[in-house]
């Protein structure tokens, strides 16, 4: 699946460096070192952005490491096997429609900012 | 260092049916398969077959001191192949077919002109393990060189993901 | 050791005894399935193995952990230990790459394989197998069961084959979005899955005897995919409906040209 450049090139200031990466029907958008919201340990991390349905939410944010943040989180997901690599995610449910990329990774990061 | 050669059973039958077609003036027909290098968990490692490409009975050059040649189109046409796969850290292998059964190896034409081959493919592809694949009608055997090196690996496997599986062992003669 | 030992499996073929003993197989999980798959594998004659558990054997294993006894509950024999005796003990010369982790741990052992039996608990592990299966070429056969319902249980199960360029589990409808997204929904609090026996034993003969004919083609089928559901209260096993209306030719999911490491695409 190719996303609209409009919208991956807004993606690229919150890493430093985008890809995608495909695999088993499913197009991740791949960010290396993945800026956090303030408060969190670390502060960046490598980060899957997954913007199609999958494992029962309608998006979802993998990350490398199970971050320390303001909130505590729900890490309802380890160990995810994806790429050759292990993620992390929490529970957090995106509910937006027709969101946008950034709008997509926004709404995912405030599961580090916002208590609900 | 362990080499290990994976291709579908599909793609093994497809190369079978291509490299033993009469050609119009060769003793044998040749192709490129390309294959992508990874690695195994004993410092090893493994290279998956991908696609192949027949080459154009017109792209070989009468030599009768050969079992065939390819002229010069055919190794443009496999540079850029090459150059193209870089991506996917995507190599290219040389392959024949001995029409015989049971285990194979490199004939002393095969071990003086093939491997001349390697060296212009690995300036192209630096990250990619390119070799020399030569099958019989039921076995085959293999050579890798990986980025950087000179001298290839000696395949010790080579494994037909079909129905049914096929697994082509080197044996050890040392 | 009598040449006599594999005579009475010669319909497989001429060779096959030398077929099977090339094969390296791979058997993430040696549990109820596992332990089953791990004791006929040994016996048909498979000589190379990439076994996967860190998990030891309990009280609760003992109704259906193949090879496993009192004294090893007591002593807390790891699970692979316990495989591994029990090749050992049937093909003293067999080669067993055992490894004490979750096999997303150390996945890579799992790449010399040319089959891998799942005998995993989620479809998420499930889904993660065949998805390394198709990157590294390697033939998935996949086993499971489950009851359903307190007052009037059923047994249900599954055996099912994916192969590269093949249909997938999800080509075949048994992986779906549902599926996974009710185990999610389910996270911690799963509880223990009702497992026995028998229905253990009919999906890992089943399913050792889809990767004996992937081996031999004994059966000259050439099987390219294979979806078998279990029925444990008819005590059936039967092609799944969902495979009648299977019209797809090369899988969607798992293109060819996607084998091996990932592969970023910068943008």
């Amino acid at each position: 699946m190719a996303y609209p450049s409009t919208q991956t090139d807004d993606l690229k200031p919150y890493c430093e460096k985008l890809s995608v990466l495909p695999e088993g029907g499913v197009s991740f958008l791949m960010m290396e070192n993945l800026r956090l919201p303030a408060g969190c340990q670390p502060a960046m991390c490598d980060a899957l952005l997954c913007p199609v349905a999958k494992d029962g939410y309608p998006s979802r944010l993998y990350l490398s490491v199970q971050v320390a943040s303001t909130y505590t989180r729900n890490w309802n997901c380890s160990n995810a096997r994806i790429g050759e690599r292990n993620w992390f995610a929490f529970s957090w449910r995106v509910d937006l429609p027709n969101p946008t990329l950034p709008q997509l990774l926004i709404a995912h990061l405030n599961g580090f900012a916002k208590e609900k | 260092m362990k080499a290990h050669i994976k291709m579908t059973g599909e793609l093994h039958a497809a190369m079978l049916k291509d490299l033993t077609r009469r050609h119009p003036f060769a003793r044998e027909r040749v192709g490129f398969v390309f294959g992508r290098l990874c690695s195994l968990s004993d410092g090893g490692r493994l290279v998956l077959l991908t696609r192949y490409h027949s080459i154009p009975d017109d792209q070989y050059v009468k030599d009768h001191t050969v079992g065939a040649r390819i002229g010069s189109t055919a190794m443009t046409w496999a540079m850029q192949a090459v150059y193209h796969g870089r991506l996917a850290r995507e190599g290219i292998f040389h392959i024949h077919l001995h029409g015989h059964r049971g285990e194979t190896g490199m004939s002393a034409t095969d071990g003086r002109e093939i491997p001349r081959l390697i060296p212009g493919f690995q300036s192209v592809g630096r990250d990619a393990g390119h070799g020399i694949i030569i099958l019989s009608l039921d076995h085959g055997c293999g050579w890798v060189w990986v980025p950087e090196s000179t001298e290839p690996a000696h395949v010790d496997c080579i494994s037909v993901i079909g129905s049914p599986i096929g697994v082509f062992e080197r044996r050890r003669t040392e | 050791m009598s040449k006599d030992r594999y005579s009475r499996q010669s319909f497989l073929g001429a060779n096959s005894e030398e077929l099977i003993s090339r094969c390296t197989v791979g058997v993430p999980g040696l549990g109820g399935g596992g332990s089953h798959i791990v004791q006929q594998l040994a016996h048909i004659g498979f000589q190379r193995y990439v076994l996967y558990d860190y998990d030891v054997v309990e009280e609760s294993n003992l109704n259906r952990l193949v090879g496993a006894n009192l004294t090893d509950a007591l002593a807390e024999t790891p699970k692979l230990h316990l495989a591994k005796k029990m090749i050992y003990g049937l093909q003293p010369k067999a080669s067993i790459l055992g490894i004490p982790f979750k096999w997303q741990d150390k996945p890579e052992p799992l790449r010399e394989c040319q089959i891998v039996l799942g005998c995993v608990d989620s479809y998420k592990t499930r889904e993660e197998l065949e998805i390394i299966c198709r990157r590294y070429l390697m033939h998935y056969i996949d086993i499971g069961m489950d009851v359903h319902g307190k007052d009037k249980p059923v047994i249900g199960g599954q055996i099912i084959q994916s192969s590269p360029g093949g249909p997938c589990m999800r080509c075949m409808g048994f992986l779906t979005d549902e599926k996974l997204a009710a185990e999610a929904a389910l996270y911690g609090n799963a509880g223990h899955r009702p497992q026995v026996i028998w229905p253990n034993g009919v999906l890992a003969s089943t399913a050792v005897g889809l990767a004996v004919d992937l081996v031999t083609n004994w059966t000259g089928r050439s099987r390219t995919h294979a979806y078998l559901a279990y029925d444990g209260n008819e005590g059936t096993v039967r092609e799944s409906l969902t495979l009648r209306n299977l019209a797809i030719k090369e899988c969607p999911h798992f293109p060819l040209h996607e084998v091996g490491d990932p592969v970023l695409v910068e943008l």
